[in-house]
């Protein structure tokens, strides 16, 4: 776990150079256990800083959310690179978007923070509701210990953090600049047994299991919109003419727009989790995408966000790729 | 009779053509209710809009840019943008389209008896403004000089060219053209809107001057007004906003504080120079 | 009077011909829908994920139906009577203080049929949530607006307050199931609602805001407080007073029909005029909008702010943009 102090000197170090715009890290949320995205503009700004299994976000988002406002007459683009907090998982959102040539490589500055898991906060909230006083916690020798208001807790890593954390083979960053703390050990397996009891289920019983879900998705797009992959300029949810997905919502078109997402990250999702962490209906979207990336790891071999250099999946063919998949 | 809000009335589309081409051409639509009943109590004034579709692709807010002194029909003219108007292109004579409405305030034309009148118009933005002018010459008597001013790109971006010369002929009325790039055979003033009305230079006294156009045109027009002189209160302008209902339900026409559906399309300048989303 | 517990399931089935919606798991998530078993209601949960309004101004709603290439359009059916049993009292606020736009000169017939169709049962909060903040709004954890009758949970049985001829209506054929309530129950339910009046800590006096957002137009403060949003509509669809909706059309077959859907202000085509032009083109501009619209323009046209205090922006929100801290810096920023 790094030392806060010297996290916010980098910070400070990082803001103060003449290349770098903002740096975007966490910061302690308004209330609870919550955490949010902090832009460091100044050097104080940094004073905010933190890294704790709180920090859920995953900030590669705000790589390509940035809106592009014209530039005032006779003003020069700002083209000062943005510095970025980023933990295994994020990191390898960051090397995705530089293969797919969404971000340019030296447009960023990336800040490599390795991390023991998240905490997912629907568990936390289930043991602990009510809690308006902030919270902190900090990983403390493979278990997370927080300070709640009646004291202090200590939970084994394996109860309250996310679902994604368990699986992760990626804690530590794939892609730095630089480094705050010591790598961790890798826990995940290589496996897929997460997804198994749902692949042993039979087609009616799979959807039996989906559609409810499907059912209560809103269409806030929250999902895509907190994906760091889901980048499109014109998404295909906003074209009108034709509309493929049309706005209304019910199970079919719902399903539709989950099926679209699901399979434009195919070979592409990096497993942060955020859009079943943002859902506010619950569905299980890793699920989802678990099951792509088990299909493109084992149709391909190949396990997207890890390296820069490599063509993405979909825009690459081998004459030996399997074809057996085609119907 | 149909009272419902969001049912559509049907209407016939008589006559269409075009009142400029190109990829986001200008096209005019001459449409009659089926309905008689819908037909004779239908009544608007210059600035209402209303919401025409087709059914199955949708509704778009559009002013209607005849006035109804000329009779029992309606005029829309349309550009051919998103998806809908993309599907009124479409229509011919003959075919159907439906409209409700009619929407919004109107301009104060009863407040204005007696007035000049000067119109400053650009491009599209003329549509908006044909209903007010057809309105003062069909009741000259009532009104004082009416100055049409208006310009576009290239003679070819003007909309109701035919008209302009008979309108001149009209007592007390004056009409300037405008390109900003000059051609061969144009009579016309060459050069931007805001130019040509400072040119003209008109008295502020007793005169509202109504303008409609693009956004970076009503900037400047309004500048000039004001170099002119010319109070707040007597310069108006009409907003256009994405509509849905067109009945201050859906929330979305808001510019401030005013629903463009009920509080406009129609403003003062005095109401609008402190709403600071209304040129955004 | 006063309901056993024993007797709510009775004291459901004695009403006649109405959908009863209460607050239900449907998937992992808790919303309104009509009630099959009793055994089934969240009574004693907090607020449900998806607000109430859902009932009365569905999700997605057809309008009209039409064949395609024929000129005949029929207006959807009216909806039938529901209960809305279980309704907390800031949504049932905040319908009251929707009805001031879908009422507004012209009522919208839609939604004028399912409300004018509909009861609404208050269940008092008697356990705030910890984003609750209904009192700073106006209301509480036992207001009545909007309301036909008030439960408050006395452990054993509920007391019943009647508060409107609906009300009464809705109890007159389930009189021998209620019990008369004394004084010492009155008296009881009235201090468990003081009390969670008292335990809501989350609080902002907003009566300065509406005078104090004009001013603030191109204020930092907006820049601020919207840097890490995603543009998601979160905030919006789950507002229980957010009322804006889309309106498309969709064929399938022969038969077309010309729906309704909610619509957000966070999203970019709310605005987007089909010339390209947005009058609202980045997230600051439309954070801008939705705080506004609750606090400056509401009030302007109908006297009321537009936030019930719920907290489901707070909760949900991905990024922890949390409305009260926005109306705090606006409360504080130099004008």
């Amino acid at each position: 776990m790094p030392d806060l102090e010297k996290l916010r000197a980098l910070a400070k170090e990082t803001i103060s150079r003449d290349d770098i715009k903002c740096l975007i890290g966490w910061r302690p949320g308004t209330y609870g256990y919550r955490t949010s995205p902090h832009f460091v503009r100044s050097p104080e700004d940094a004073d905010q800083l933190i890294f704790s299994p709180l920090c859920s976000s995953n900030l590669a988002t705000y790589l390509t959310l940035a809106e592009k406002r014209p530039v005032p007459r006779g003003a020069q683009p700002d083209t000062r690179k943005v510095a970025i907090l980023v933990k295994g998982c994020d990191s390898r959102a960051v090397v995705q978007q530089v293969a797919e040539q969404g971000i340019k490589r030296e447009a960023v500055y990336v800040i490599g923070c390795p991390c023991e898991g998240i905490i997912d906060l629907r568990k936390l909230e289930d043991k602990y509701p009510h809690t308006l006083e902030r919270v902190e916690a900090r990983w403390e020798n493979g278990k997370i210990s927080l300070d709640l208001p009646g004291g202090r807790a200590v939970f084994p890593r394996e109860e309250i953090v996310a679902g994604k954390c368990l699986t992760c083979r990626y804690p530590n960053p794939v892609i730095a600049d630089v480094t705050v703390g010591e790598d961790v050990e890798v826990r995940g397996s290589a496996g897929f047994e997460d997804i198994n009891w749902l692949e042993v289920k039979n087609a009616q019983e799979r959807w039996a299991f989906w559609r409810d879900k499907v059912n209560s998705c809103l269409r806030c797009y929250s999902c895509r919109n907190v994906c760091p992959m889901c980048y499109c300029e014109e998404c295909i949810l906003e074209k009108q003419n034709p509309a493929w997905i049309q706005r209304s919502v019910n199970i079919s078109e719902n399903t539709a727009f989950q099926l679209a997402r699901a399979f434009h990250l195919a070979g592409r999702c990096i497993e942060c989790g955020e859009c079943e962490r943002v859902c506010p209906v619950e569905i299980p979207l890793t699920h989802l995408n678990r099951k792509l990336v088990k299909e493109v790891s084992e149709q391909f071999a190949f396990t997207p966000g890890v390296d820069p250099e490599a063509k993405p999946l979909l825009v690459g063919y081998r004459p030996n790729d399997k074809e057996d998949f085609i119907l | 009779m149909n009272t419902h809000p969001y049912k559509p009335n049907i209407a016939t589309v008589q006559d269409t053509w075009f009142e400029t081409y190109g990829d986001r051409c200008i096209k005019t639509f001459k449409v009659v209710f089926d309905d008689e009943e819908v037909r004779d109590n239908w009544t608007h004034l210059p600035g209402q809009c209303a919401m025409i579709g087709v059914l199955g692709t949708g509704e778009s807010m559009i002013s209607i840019s005849c006035s109804p002194t000329e009779g029992k029909f309606l005029r829309f003219s349309v550009m051919r943008a998103g998806k809908v108007t993309k599907a009124l292109h479409e229509l011919e004579a003959g075919d159907k389209m439906t409209v409700r409405g009619p929407y919004g305030n109107n301009f104060p034309v009863d407040e204005w008896k007696g007035k000049n009148i000067i119109t400053i118009g650009g491009g599209i933005g003329q549509a908006p403004l044909r209903p007010i002018i057809e309105y003062i010459r069909a009741k000259k008597a009532e009104y004082g000089d009416l100055t049409v001013v208006y310009g576009a790109r290239t003679s070819a971006d003007l909309c109701f060219k035919g008209e302009f010369s008979e309108l001149a002929k009209v007592e007390n009325t004056s009409c300037r053209l405008s390109i900003d790039v000059k051609e061969e055979d144009w009579p016309h003033y060459v050069g931007f809107v805001p130019a040509l009305l400072m040119e003209i230079n008109p008295s502020f006294e007793n005169t509202i001057a109504i303008t409609c156009g693009p956004p970076i045109m009503i900037n400047f027009v309004l500048q000039n007004l004001k170099k002119l002189n010319f109070p707040d209160e007597q310069i108006y302008t009409t907003l256009e906003n994405r509509m849905k209902c067109g009945i201050g339900k859906c929330g979305r026409c808001n510019a401030g504080n005013l629903y463009v559906c009920k509080d406009g399309p129609v403003f003062s300048y005095a109401t609008l120079k402190n709403v600071p989303e209304a040129f955004a | 009077m006063k309901l056993n517990k024993d007797k709510l399931a009775d004291f459901l089935a004695a009403i006649p011909g109405k959908t009863i919606f209460g607050p239900q798991l449907s998937g992992e998530t808790l919303k309104f829908t009509p009630i099959t078993k009793t055994g089934d209601l969240c009574l004693t949960a907090n607020n449900t994920t998806v607000p109430p309004k859902s009932v009365v101004f569905p999700q997605t709603e057809t309008m009209l139906r039409f064949e395609q290439g024929a000129t005949d359009i029929r207006t959807a059916e009216p909806a039938g009577e529901t209960v809305l049993f279980g309704i907390r009292p800031c949504d049932a606020r905040a319908m009251y203080i929707v009805d001031n736009v879908f009422f507004w000169d012209v009522d919208d017939p839609y939604y004028l049929a399912r409300r004018t169709n509909s009861t609404l049962v208050g269940m008092a909060c008697l356990d705030p949530c910890v984003n609750c903040f209904c009192t700073s709004m106006g209301g509480g954890p036992a207001s009545t607006e909007g309301l036909d009758l008030l439960l408050t949970d006395l452990g054993d049985s509920y007391l019943l307050e009647v508060l409107t001829g609906k009300g009464e209506m809705l109890c007159q054929g389930a009189g021998n199931l209620l019990d008369e309530a004394s004084v010492a129950d009155k008296e009881a339910a009235k201090l468990l609602q003081q009390k969670a009046a008292g335990q809501i800590r989350r609080k902002i006096d907003p009566s300065g805001i509406p005078a104090r957002l004009p001013a603030l137009w191109e204020s930092p403060v907006w820049e601020k407080v919207s840097a890490s949003c995603l543009g998601c509509g979160i905030c919006t669809y789950l507002c229980p007073t957010c009322h804006c909706f889309d309106m498309q059309d969709e064929t399938e077959g022969a038969e077309s029909r010309r729906y309704r859907t909610w619509d957000s202000c966070m999203f970019p085509e709310y605005t987007l005029h089909a010339s390209g032009h947005n009058p609202r083109p980045a997230r600051r501009e439309r954070t801008r909008n939705r705080i506004n619209h609750k606090f400056s323009y509401f009030v302007d046209k109908f006297k009321v702010i537009a936030c019930v205090g719920c907290g489901r922006c707070i909760n949900l929100c991905p990024v922890n943009i949390d409305i009260l801290d926005i109306l705090s810096k606006v409360g504080e920023e130099a004008l």
